[in-house]
């Protein structure tokens, strides 16, 4: 399959089953809830050496919030509700309740439920007071600003992560241009997070090294400047690849967002030094979700031709 | 919507009716979904003569419906609605006795009149709306029991008596007119507000809670400390929360959240709250 000069290689992308939950933080503006969310985000880009995998999802405007105030959407992934809950916890803790004027609440409703203010109240030292308003409990924590209002738990699911694209492409500028093109298509949509930089990963892994203390190593088949290995699949032309790394909470999502970002790396076609995409995967025995990239571009294909 | 229609045959004038009537009877048929028939031939205690619930009452149909409207009701007539069941709507055309709603556990009782003492009487879950008057210990314990409601929502269109919210574990308390002496008193949680005045001893020997008032009382208990003025964020939550309601509590804006805040009563040790409105 070939759109605009891209080839689209006959491979799929794989991931793995996650835990995810949505938590939307609110503020006096845009700047702090941004701060909060950007910190708490922060150090979240892979499971394997951060814990959890988070991103900001989306902006939610005053009338959207729970208490009228601007607010954005953050949302994370792990691979068990023990290691999330955990995370989201200590997360929540030192990330958004330090941050001016800040409210944290649950972003899904019912189903299971992890802790959120629920042990982030003993802050309080017994002046923390609860509100249950409308079947929810809230936790009101004295600070030096006020109260810090805090919902006492908020829903989980499960979710996928490792949704990728990976672009082969002629340079360093090029690779980048069709990955933030991506970036910003993929952007527009919900449910989903790329929790790596800027939304790209330059260091992709393959599982396990030749030391035996290391789990993932740098995968060294798409690295350009080992092109001279047998083992490197790169073409003489590439000179740069790079990943876009998808977290979604269904199957539906993911795939969505693998269509929306090839179609953008497309667009700007061959003509922009880019000459393939493909997707990463471990041979299909690691992960049960398998996003094979022709399948979801089959409509697409259609349009282009 | 059909509904069956409970009509009460006596006199609706409390003057000519000298005992009280015990109506916990009209739940256990709801709940249980008795038959008609069945519910006729109940026994009922008036004073000292035996009568059968068929006697008095007229009965539509079999309590199979979950809208249940009970007509000429009067103020003798007690426990109205107790421990209604999730589902199950009462409406109730008149005044009502003392103990309406109590042990509510998720139920929705109307009542289009006036009622009497302990309406909520430690009610657990569920709705009871008063458009009318509400009396003393709204929202309070059975005599001797520890704490008074654990959740629900009590709305009163008109004013309420003394004792609002005795030692009221959970849930809120909505009254649109006035509220009587020793509001709050030994409140343990909850929220109770109103837009009218409020009296004497407002939340004497409370420990936690919110009072939520629109003017700050006359006197304003020694162990109430004033903290200052806030902009408190969990007020727009409660709002929309009221504003759920027809009431009149919907012309406050979600996103008023100017107040006075008191903490007390410190007297017994406790850090409720006693909210005024400010601008």
């Amino acid at each position: 399959m070939i759109i605009n000069g891209v080839e689209i290689e006959d491979t799929f992308a794989e991931a793995f089953s996650m835990r995810a939950t949505r938590v939307i933080i609110t503020a006096i503006n845009y700047k702090w809830a941004r701060h909060a969310a950007e910190t708490m985000t922060g150090f979240a880009t892979s499971v394997i050496g951060c814990g959890v995998e988070a991103g900001i999802e989306k902006i939610i405007g005053n009338h959207e919030t729970p208490d009228g105030r601007p607010g954005i959407s953050v949302l994370l992934f792990s691979t068990d509700k023990k290691t999330l809950e955990k995370q989201l916890q200590t997360r929540i803790g030192q990330c958004v309740l330090t941050c001016p004027t800040t409210a944290v609440f649950s972003g899904m409703k019912g189903g299971d439920q992890i802790a959120l203010g629920k042990n982030i109240r003993y802050f309080g030292d017994g002046f923390q007071t609860s509100k249950n308003i409308g079947g929810k409990r809230f936790w009101r924590i004295p600070v030096m600003d006020g109260e810090f209002l805090c919902a006492e738990s908020t829903g989980y699911q499960k979710a996928i992560g490792g949704g990728n694209i990976l672009v082969f492409a002629r340079g360093i500028s090029h690779a980048l241009l069709a990955c933030e093109a991506a970036i910003d298509a993929i952007g527009m949509l919900p449910n989903i997070i790329m929790p790596f930089p800027g939304g790209g990963v330059r260091s992709g892994s393959k599982v396990g090294s030749k030391y035996k203390f290391l789990n993932a190593s740098t995968n060294h088949p798409f690295c350009p400047t080992l092109k001279g290995r047998p083992d490197n699949v790169l073409g003489k032309n590439i000179e740069a690849c790079m990943e876009i790394v998808i977290d979604g909470l269904t199957k539906e999502d993911v795939a969505l967002a693998m269509q929306r970002g090839i179609e953008a790396i497309c667009d700007l076609g061959k003509s922009q030094g880019i000459e393939k995409i493909t997707g990463g995967n471990y041979g299909g025995d690691l992960g049960p979700y398998h996003f094979h990239l022709r399948e979801i571009m089959h409509d697409a294909y259609n349009r282009y031709i | 919507m059909t509904h069956t229609t409970v009509t009460y045959k006596g006199p609706s004038d409390k003057s000519e009716v000298k005992q009280r009537l015990d109506m916990r009877w009209l739940s256990h048929a709801i709940c249980e979904s008795i038959s008609s028939d069945a519910v006729k031939k109940l026994p009922l205690l008036v004073g000292n003569e035996k009568f059968t619930v068929g006697d008095l009452f007229d009965i539509s149909s079999k309590f199979s419906n979950q809208s249940i409207v009970l007509e000429n009701s009067n103020t003798n007539m007690d426990y109205i609605g107790r421990a209604l069941a999730t589902n199950i709507e009462l409406t109730v055309k008149g005044n009502v006795g003392h103990f309406a709603g109590a042990e509510l556990a998720g139920g929705k009782l109307i009542i289009d009149g006036d009622a009497q003492n302990y309406a909520g009487c430690s009610m657990k879950k569920g709705l009871i709306e008063i458009t009318g008057d509400g009396s003393d210990y709204i929202g309070g314990a059975f005599a001797g029991d520890k704490k008074g409601m654990s959740g629900g929502t009590i709305l009163v269109h008109g004013s309420s008596g003394n004792f609002t919210g005795d030692l009221m574990r959970r849930g809120t308390i909505m009254v649109v007119g006035n509220i009587g002496d020793y509001c709050a008193s030994r409140m343990i949680a909850g929220t109770i507000t109103n837009l009218g005045t409020i009296g004497k001893q407002v939340g004497v020997g409370m420990r936690r809670g919110t009072i939520l008032l629109p003017h700050k009382p006359k006197d304003v208990l020694t162990g109430f400390h004033d903290c200052g003025r806030h902009n408190l964020g969990y007020l727009t939550l409660l709002l929309h929360d009221l504003r759920q309601y027809k009431s009149t509590f919907q012309s406050l804006h979600p996103m008023r959240r100017r107040i006075q805040r008191y903490i007390g009563d410190t007297t017994v040790g406790g850090q409720g709250e006693m909210l005024i409105w400010i601008g």
